[in-house]
């Protein structure tokens, strides 16, 4: 963290100009991630943002630190590897629904259970935007507005928040596109987190799914505190209507890798000898 | 809004400002983008007087020690900062008429903060300069709503695409 200069959101941009279409909500995380590294007064250089392929997984280029645009689906496998070997630095996953729980869906559960201490953002807009709209593994059963998809993919959505409890996640969070100040807040709160936090965010695809500007309506922020118990947890996250916003679900546990133990020789080579 | 104090009005005032217009800016790069150049212009305008707006009260709020604020320790109104924009309201395909209705109900939003701030503010100097802030918002919502008695009335088919991204059965 920086205590001597202080930098405004707008600083963490980095001036290259997002292509995102207008009233995307991608926007709206991009201005989070921006204001959250304000907040807490982040050091650009201690920072990395890493991302996998699609609209969402451009946002790194936008932002003024290091960045990593990786392969589909394997942001969290970078992210995890670059956190490991470099425990000093602030990495920051993302990507979207196509990427995370589909493409990436075995490294996100692994991701989960592993806990590396790390942030990850899924702008979830229910759609592959960047290849022009085809069903995602958070797709509604009956959104039949793919040709590929005609009658509506006619399988169950994913559940994000009941996958990641399931699969170990100790942090679990959901934010919105249209309140950009509180996903802020809570992407702070993620990277403040030791361990593995995961922020959810409905992000609005004005493009293929113009009927998500009804989301503002239907989203709502969760007045109590984190759930801490798992079996409450899941009851929430298999029964809600998944547009409850605000930290849902908070219990630490040991991040991975271990600490490992000082040698007790300190000629190291002594562990290699037959 | 219950806060009276002058320099938090004044960091609230210069935040509304420096969101106004940094999401007018951000706006306009879209819109450019996506080939919808007349209201690209409009938003880079509103930008640009979001900008002298910005000036003036940052003029004032440097003579004052301003409370260092976390971008989400602001209290709005609302979601986002009331002149600013909200993403669930743009669409590339937006007609110059909506863009000038949506900054219309942006400085008016505006005019309402400022104006409340002038009415619940126990502090003379605060209480003035909230006073003079919304008038000046007020006097853009005019000149908005000037320009959009001018302007004909919008095609019924201007959100039609040559090349739609639907592709329905």
């Amino acid at each position: 963290m920086n205590d001597v200069i202080t930098f405004k959101a707008k600083d963490y941009k980095s001036g290259v100009k997002p292509i995102w279409c207008p009233g995307c909500g991608h926007f709206s995380v991009f201005n989070a991630v921006t204001k959250a590294m304000a907040g807490l007064g982040m050091n650009k250089d201690d920072t990395v943002l890493v991302s996998g392929i699609g609209c969402s997984s451009r946002l790194p280029a936008y932002v003024d630190s290091y960045g990593f645009h990786g392969v589909h689906g394997r942001g969290l496998a970078i992210a995890q590897g670059l956190k490991v070997a470099r425990p000093e630095l602030t990495v920051i996953a993302m990507g979207g629904d196509g990427d995370g729980f589909s493409i990436g869906g075995n490294h996100f559960m692994h991701a989960c259970r592993r806990n590396v201490d790390i942030t990850y953002v899924v702008m979830d807009n229910e759609v592959y935007g960047m290849t022009k709209g085809q069903a995602s593994p958070t797709t509604p059963m009956d959104w039949d507005h793919s040709k590929l998809t005609p009658h509506g993919p006619g399988v169950r959505p994913f559940k994000p928040a009941a996958l990641a409890l399931a699969a170990g996640a100790p942090w679990i969070a959901r934010a919105y596109s249209g309140n950009p100040n509180q996903m802020a807040h809570l992407l702070a709160q993620a990277i403040e987190f030791p361990g593995f936090s995961f922020l959810h965010v409905l992000s609005q695809c004005i493009t293929f799914c113009p009927q998500q500007t009804d989301w503002k309506a239907i989203v709502n922020e969760r007045q109590d505190a984190a759930l801490e118990d798992e079996d409450e947890a899941a009851r929430l996250f298999l029964h809600e209507d998944g547009f409850q916003t605000g930290l849902l679900y908070q219990r630490q546990r040991p991040t991975w890798p271990p600490e490992a133990a000082p040698p007790n020789d300190p000629d190291l080579t002594g562990g290699f000898r037959l | 809004m219950t806060q009276t104090d002058l320099a938090a009005f004044l960091a609230h005032s210069v935040e509304l400002e420096s969101e106004a217009r940094e999401r007018y800016l951000e706006l306009a790069d879209a819109m450019r983008a996506h080939h919808n150049t007349e209201v690209a212009d409009f938003f880079m305008r509103m930008a640009h007087e979001s900008g002298l707006h910005l000036e003036e009260v940052a003029q004032i709020a440097a003579e004052n020690a301003l409370p260092d604020l976390k971008p989400w320790e602001f209290d709005w109104p609302g979601e986002e900062s009331p002149e600013t924009a909200s993403y669930e309201a743009i669409h590339y395909r937006l007609s110059l008429r909506q863009a000038i209705q949506l900054a219309l109900e942006n400085e008016l939003a505006a005019q309402a903060f400022y104006a409340s701030f002038a009415q619940s503010s126990a502090d003379a100097t605060t209480a003035e300069l909230a006073a003079q802030f919304a008038h000046e918002e007020s006097q853009h919502a005019a000149q908005l709503s000037v320009m959009l008695k001018e302007l004909p009335p919008d095609d019924a088919h201007h959100r039609e695409d040559d090349d739609d991204p639907h592709m329905p059965e």
